[in-house]
């Protein structure tokens, strides 16, 4: 589980524990020698290498101490997590993917409740259900909802969760533009880009939080970590994950039948909001330019798009919210 | 009066107005002489260049520079002048029949959604079981599909580009 890590941490620690002018960038240290660690664990697509870890040897010798498991569940999460069981953050299950989305999209929901309009709830629901449904993971339990904020967002949740705020609703114009920036966030999911995210986060303030017990040093590093509230929510991925997305959504709306260019139709409209507009304020902070967005779908599309058979836009059938 | 005469006036109207529409290229691309791929190069498109978008079929917009005109693909273009002002109903919403959009909308008495409410955010039961109870079936959304007329056919993923 975590002994790699934990393995890591005593490595760096034999080297700076008895000079305490090091103290002081232990942590960095730290951070440094877990990134590389978890970096390898978690980089590639593919599970991890076959190699079976053989941990207890080698771990005996220098940590005598609990395990940090214990202690950074306690900190990520400070109150929530009491009656809930630990999270295996190196390689959750699908269950444990699904109950951490949970956790992250009631949290959003504790800040913009559902739009109280059932037939606009069902309508995104069913359309986002056909379009999930053409992507590598059609059978997560998919959940989708408008909330109601001003902001132009759309958030993804790990374990199939999907929520669109009403400000960016109302300036859709037809079904396939919805397919296609539900299409986006789906791609979120199936890739696992915010669980990637969070797991890096939740390894890395498991190690400093040893760290801390063992030297009694604060540690800032474990303040920023993520819990699994709404956080990761406001913050950025990679802009390739967002490219990666951007290239999936488009084509998973395809799939479902839908004109390929409602997504790149949403970009457009997004591309002419002022910048200093309130309602893209964490859009705009968390997401490549709409421009930049649409310049790289054009690179990545080329000519392949050319012999598509034309899709449908179903604007009659388009929900539209009071 | 007659409404109906009126809104159709009011339309006739706004399309001859929105003739053609502001656009600004977003990458080098080639003018082309029809629609294709393989048509003709009538010119090239430098990134930024601002061009007048006057047509749209499928995958490709017709716009002018200058004294040329040609077809360049949608993606290359974004509509709008550089300066990122809106500039309302244009060519493209009319080509694509729809209908009083092209302006951002946004709603007014709602509240936006920052960094800092999300972090400060606390789970919410009641909303989170109400958004359950809205999830679907893969079997419902498969007839859902099929009502408008929508079916599935595999189209491979785009790779990216450096």
């Amino acid at each position: 589980m975590r002994k790699p890590i934990i393995l890591s941490a005593c490595i760096a620690l034999g080297v700076l524990g008895n000079t305490p002018a090091y103290a002081l960038d232990l942590g960095e240290a730290l951070k440094d020698v877990a990134k590389q660690q978890i970096e390898k664990e978690l980089g590639g697509e593919k599970p991890a290498e076959p190699t079976p870890t053989p941990a207890p040897a080698p771990a005996t010798t220098q940590t005598p101490s609990p395990s940090p498991a214990p202690a950074a569940n306690a900190e990520a999460a400070p109150a929530a997590q009491p009656e809930k069981p630990a999270i295996n953050w190196k390689k959750p299950s699908r269950e444990e993917e699904i109950a951490i989305g949970r956790e992250v999209t009631g949290s959003i929901l504790g800040a913009a409740p559902l739009v109280k309009d059932d037939a606009l709830q069902q309508y995104v629901n069913k359309v986002g259900r056909w379009v999930a449904s053409q992507s590598e993971r059609p059978d997560l339990p998919w959940k989708f909802g408008v909330i109601d904020s001003a902001d132009i967002n759309a958030f993804a949740a790990p374990g199939g969760y999907v929520l669109i705020t009403k400000g960016l609703y109302v300036n859709l114009q037809n079904e396939a533009q919805l397919a296609g920036v539900l299409g986006h966030e789906i791609a979120h999911v199936v890739k696992k880009h915010q669980l990637k995210v969070m797991q890096k986060q939740q390894l890395l303030s498991a190690g400093t939080d040893w760290i801390k017990e063992k030297f009694g040093k604060k540690n800032k590093l474990a303040e920023k970590a993520i819990g699994t509230g709404a956080e990761i929510s406001a913050r950025s991925l990679d802009k390739d994950a967002e490219f990666e997305a951007d290239r999936m959504g488009m084509i998973l709306a395809a799939r479902a039948g839908y004109e390929v260019y409602g997504l790149s139709e949403v970009l457009q409209t997004m591309g002419q909001i002022k910048p200093g507009d309130d309602s893209v304020t964490l859009l705009f902070k968390t997401h490549p330019h709409p421009d930049e967005r649409l310049a790289k779908l054009g690179d990545a599309a080329g000519s392949q798009l050319d012999n598509l058979k034309p899709g449908k836009t179903l604007e009659n059938r388009f929900y539209k919210t009071r | 009066m007659n409404i109906r005469l009126l809104l159709g006036a009011i339309a006739l109207t706004a399309s001859l107005h929105a003739l053609a529409e502001p656009g600004t290229a977003l990458k080098a691309d080639s003018l082309r002489a029809e629609p294709f791929a393989d048509a003709k190069t009538t010119g090239t498109l430098n990134k930024g260049d601002s061009v007048d978008i006057v047509n749209k079929k499928g995958a490709w917009l017709q716009v002018k520079k200058g004294s040329s005109s040609g077809w360049v693909r949608l993606l290359s273009v974004k509509r709008g002048s550089g300066s990122s002002s809106s500039s309302g109903k244009g060519i493209v919403d009319v080509a694509t029949g729809r209908a009083g959009t092209g302006k951002v909308v946004s709603t007014t008495g709602i509240r936006g959604l920052s960094a800092d409410e999300l972090k400060a955010a606390k789970f919410n039961e009641d909303e989170m079981k109400k958004m359950e109870g809205y999830a679907v079936s893969s079997s419902d959304a498969q007839s859902f599909a099929s009502a408008g007329g929508l079916s599935a056919s595999s189209i491979k993923y785009l790779k990216g580009t450096p």
